[in-house]
């Protein structure tokens, strides 16, 4: 097993440095015109500097670019992350309710709603959803990540873990006031979520009920739930994971398309800033701030799927 | 009560034939297809079915609320915009431009992914293993980034946006048939046919292609669907059409600025994406369904 | 005495093309304490019978008898609560390809665990740690039973790290630790190397001979378990063609059908010819969607007249029933 992540990591290596090579493909692109010089010098120095953490200033404010960048992705992060919360707890049960009572009322209901929730433009639901405090009369803000009026200093980036830093200052007030700012964001990209958990949910339970080893469990006598909660589950949810590890990618150009509707300060709103006022340096560094993470989760998530599901290790070493 | 009680001299049919009439006997999937067809025609005969052109411009009817509103003009069916644009026309007009891109994406990134991820899961060495690091490291930025970087790199018009979004969605597609085909390559009867010497081409067209259907269906609305919102993103965003070509992200992001003097003009452009991705979607079910059902 | 007492059995299964009876009218009767084998080729629906006796048939399925008894509980009338409280404690199953049917994501101690009586799983709320050993000693036991003799290593291990033959006797094992009265196994040993077919054969006639388990012993190979059952039906195409003691069917076999399969029997103390073709029906089962009409072996059938294009009835001649036009009553 440790041997697979070895080499896992020298996949990743690999894939790293094309990301390089097309991080300095477009600077170079962007910024310089002049091509005669020698590409391989120019690319050499772009790594040097990469490697001492200089990825050069933004030309609207004279700050780091990558200080910058991460400060936007992590509130991006946090975006996600709070929208999966939300869609897991409601996406697992429905997809599990769906799977088992496969092609009764309930499932037809349920995928239809999955269907729905697939087929909506996320643009545009964030739009309609800045309308609905609007219609509904509630008091919720629709723009940005947290009220002006709090000031919160950056230390990890997660405005989550930095209001409660400064909660000497102003009690919990800045952390709810964040908590409204992201809810109606996070719940736009938790309609897609949803649906593709649901979607995804419901496959691998009905994979999982149509094993002979669930007849075997039903032949022993079990109730419905012992098969469930016993081996229904267990044997799902690596499929289920595997699957949304594709998804990061998807999950998070929505999570951009949304924050740029609610002007939510994260690398959505970064970008599109940036590539407004021609500071085309955010292109690059964004490339390997984003996919930098991608590859990381995709190992991450590797790992994690070897440890709950004892089928996956036996693969590994079948594969040595 | 014997069933078998006369003698049934069946007609074995082809496939083809027996996943039609697995078909044919879903009303939904029969009413999709239908409305796909009436996409299709919109698409074509657009131009002679709209009431007005779409840049026409009544000044004394402007922000007409829809037929069935207080105030509204029978002429105008779905209202006006606020130069007195009809919005149906102009609405038919965005789901011909953006309707037709991305079958146009679709059909370009189906053919190219075929060709790239068969040549990737079928040939081995350096060939296959180059393009399976550079795959890699496409799939890790995220479509919107890589559509938004190639918009910068080649400029904002439609035509490179559609560019833009077929070489983001390409990696995806690509990506998805390898895998089909890499899982198909170790199936016996593909061993057989190998032993019989088939060439890589005649293993492509006659073992593989016929048994990876299915995902490929799934694949191409994925596709489909993705190319749809990402066209859309990129107009509303934008970077995608101009304000002059009538594309439907386009329309809701004119119109956002009176979304709360006349909601319909942003509501319409948006269900209109919704109907669409919906009934090709169903289609699509429908397809799969039906070649599921022939297969077992 | 009469354990199962199955008469005009029917299944039809729902599909695109109509629906197709694939067991048609089938009658099992099986005596307490005895095995029972069920022989038939590949396709016959030899274990779809077993799966209607258990209650695990799909949704598609049209399950129709006019009699499905064991010993005094309607199989029919059961509910699903009724039916799991019988299930594991009346009957039990094990299947072929054994590997499937055991939980791949868990390890074997856990699933054996889930079979045990209930009174031995009951959470307790104190002395768990002296249940957990009384539930250990009990799985060894179990384990001990059916040969298995490194059962610590395989109550450790997961389904895939064990050979078939093991799978199949942990299966077992699941299968008699309530000490059902009814063990259905179907199909025991395909894919399974000749010693450890043996072997399962051996711990299956075992337990009839020492807990008086019945056995319902399901194979397409008539010359394995003909020598193990006390009775014997045969079934061609979802009809039961005849069904009888071992002696009856072996001495005097009265269908077309079962002579035939006896003739295929390998005798080597016979002088079997050199290059001699060996003895089979002339063509292959018919697919199940363009089955013939009446009896079902008519085209195969080396007597069929034209009568045969009807159905037969169920003749019963001393409990030896068979469904034929034109049977060998030679001995009688």
């Amino acid at each position: 097993m440790f041997n697979y992540f070895i080499r896992r990591f020298y996949l990743l290596t690999i894939t790293a440095f094309i990301l390089t090579l097309l991080a300095f493909i477009i600077e170079h692109w962007t910024a310089h015109s002049d091509i005669n010089d020698n590409m391989i010098f120019h690319y050499w120095d772009y790594m040097l500097a990469i490697m001492q953490g200089e990825f050069g200033y933004s030309t609207i404010d004279n700050q780091p670019i990558i200080r910058v960048g991460l400060i936007a992705f992590a509130s991006t992060l946090e975006l996600c992350f709070f929208a999966f919360i939300l869609a897991g707890l409601v996406g697992i049960p429905l997809g599990l309710f769906a799977g088992l009572k496969r092609n009764g009322g309930i499932d037809y209901c349920i995928m239809t709603l999955a269907l729905i929730g697939l087929a909506l433009p996320v643009f545009w639901v964030a739009i309609l959803f800045t309308m609905l405090p609007n219609m509904g009369g509630w008091l919720m803000p629709i723009d940005g990540n947290i009220s002006s009026i709090y000031e919160v200093p950056v230390v990890t980036g997660f405005l989550f873990i930095d209001s409660l830093l400064v909660s000497d200052k102003y009690q919990l007030d800045a952390f709810l006031n964040h908590l409204i700012h992201i809810i109606l964001p996070s719940s736009v990209l938790a309609i897609f979520l949803i649906s593709e958990i649901i979607r995804l949910t419901r496959h691998a339970v009905t994979m999982v009920m149509r094993t002979n080893y669930i007849k075997a469990a039903h032949a022993k006598g079990l109730t419905r739930s012992q098969v469930v909660y016993r081996h229904v589950l267990k044997n799902a949810t690596p499929p289920i994971v595997h699957q949304l590890r594709l998804q990061i990618s998807t999950i998070i150009s929505f999570a951009m398309t949304i924050e740029i509707v609610f002007s939510y300060q994260g690398a959505g709103m970064w970008l599109f800033d940036s590539i407004q006022q021609g500071d085309y340096i955010a292109l690059s560094t964004a490339i390997l701030i984003i996919s930098g993470f991608i590859l990381l989760s995709t190992i991450l998530v590797d790992l994690f799927l070897v440890i709950i599901s004892p089928t996956i290790r036996k693969s590994f070493y079948a594969d040595q | 009560m014997l069933i078998n009680n006369e003698f049934n001299e069946q007609k074995i049919q082809s496939p083809l034939q027996y996943i039609w009439s697995i078909f044919r006997n879903k009303s939904i999937a029969v009413m999709s297809m239908w409305a796909v067809v009436t996409l299709i025609i919109i698409i074509i005969f657009c131009h002679y079915i709209i009431p007005y052109p779409p840049s026409l411009q009544h000044p004394n009817m402007l922000l007409l609320p829809p037929y069935w509103a207080d105030g509204s003009e029978q002429a105008h069916l779905l209202g006006t915009d606020d130069l007195g644009r009809d919005t149906f026309s102009r609405l038919l007009k965005g789901v011909q431009l953006t309707l037709s891109g991305a079958l146009l994406i679709t059909l370009v990134i189906s053919i190219l992914g075929i060709i790239i991820g068969a040549t990737a899961a079928l040939t081995q060495g350096i060939k296959a293993s180059v393009l399976h690091h550079f795959l890699d490291a496409l799939l890790a930025i995220p479509t919107l980034l890589t559509a938004l970087i190639l918009i910068v790199l080649l400029g904002m018009s439609f035509e490179n946006s559609l560019l833009a979004v077929s070489l983001s969605l390409l990696p995806q597609f690509i990506r998805g048939i390898y895998i089909c085909i890499e899982s198909e390559l170790n199936k016996q009867y593909l061993i057989a046919l190998r032993l019989d010497g088939a060439t890589n081409i005649r293993l492509l067209r006659f073992g593989i292609l016929p048994n990876i259907i299915e995902p490929l269906v799934t694949l191409l609305n994925r596709s489909f669907t993705m190319a749809i919102l990402e066209i859309t993103t990129l107009g509303f965003l934008g970077f995608g059409a101009n304000m002059e070509e009538i594309e439907l992200g386009v329309l809701i992001s004119q119109n956002l600025d009176l979304v709360y003097l006349s909601p319909y003009l942003v509501l319409f452009p948006g269900l209109a994406i919704f109907i669409i991705i919906i009934i090709f979607n169903v289609f699509s079910e429908g397809i799969r369904h039906a070649v599921i059902e022939g297969e077992e | 005495m009469a354990l199962l007492d199955i008469r005009n059995l029917s299944i039809d299964i729902v599909t695109a093309q109509g629906k197709i009876r694939v067991i048609d009218k089938a009658t099992l009767n099986i005596v307490e304490g005895t095995i029972h084998g069920l022989v038939g080729e590949t396709g016959s629906g030899k274990s779809l019978i077993a799966k209607a006796i258990l209650g695990l048939h799909n949704e598609n399925w049209i399950v129709t008898a006019d009699r499905m008894f064991l010993d005094h509980i309607d199989l029919q009338k059961l509910s699903s609560k009724e039916r799991r409280k019988i299930m594991g404690t009346e009957i039990a199953i094990i299947f072929q390809n054994p590997r499937s049917y055991l939980d791949p994501s868990k390890k074997i101690y856990e699933q054996m665990c889930e079979v045990l009586p209930k009174s031995m799983t009951k959470k307790r709320l104190f002395n768990t740690v002296a249940s957990h050993k009384n539930q250990k000693r009990v799985i060894k036991e179990l384990l001990h039973k059916v040969g298995v003799q490194n059962d610590q290593e395989v109550i450790n291990s997961y389904a895939s790290e064990l050979p078939e033959g093991i799978c199949q006797k942990v299966m077992i094992a699941m299968a008699i630790a309530n000490n059902p009265r009814l063990l259905i196994a179907d199909e025991p040993t395909t894919s399974m190397e000749v010693v450890t077919q043996a072997q399962i054969f051996r711990l299956l006639f075992k337990l009839n001979q020492l807990h008086n388990t019945t056995i319902l012993l399901l194979s397409n190979n008539f010359g394995s378990i003909s020598n193990l059952s006390d009775y014997i039906s045969l079934i061609y195409c979802g009809q039961t063609v005849e069904s009888g003691s071992y002696k009856q069917i072996i001495k005097s076999p009265m269908h077309p059908y079962t002579q035939a399969m006896i003739k295929t029997i390998l005798e080597f103390d016979d002088n079997v010819e050199h290059k001699s073709q060996l003895y089979t029906l002339p063509g292959s089962i018919p697919s199940v969607n363009q089955l013939p009409i009446g009896c079902r072996l008519g085209p195969r059938c080396p007597k069929a007249q034209k009568k045969c294009v009807l159905n037969p009835e169920a003749v019963n001649y001393k409990g030896h029933i068979i469904r034929c036009h034109f049977p060998t009553l030679g001995e009688k």
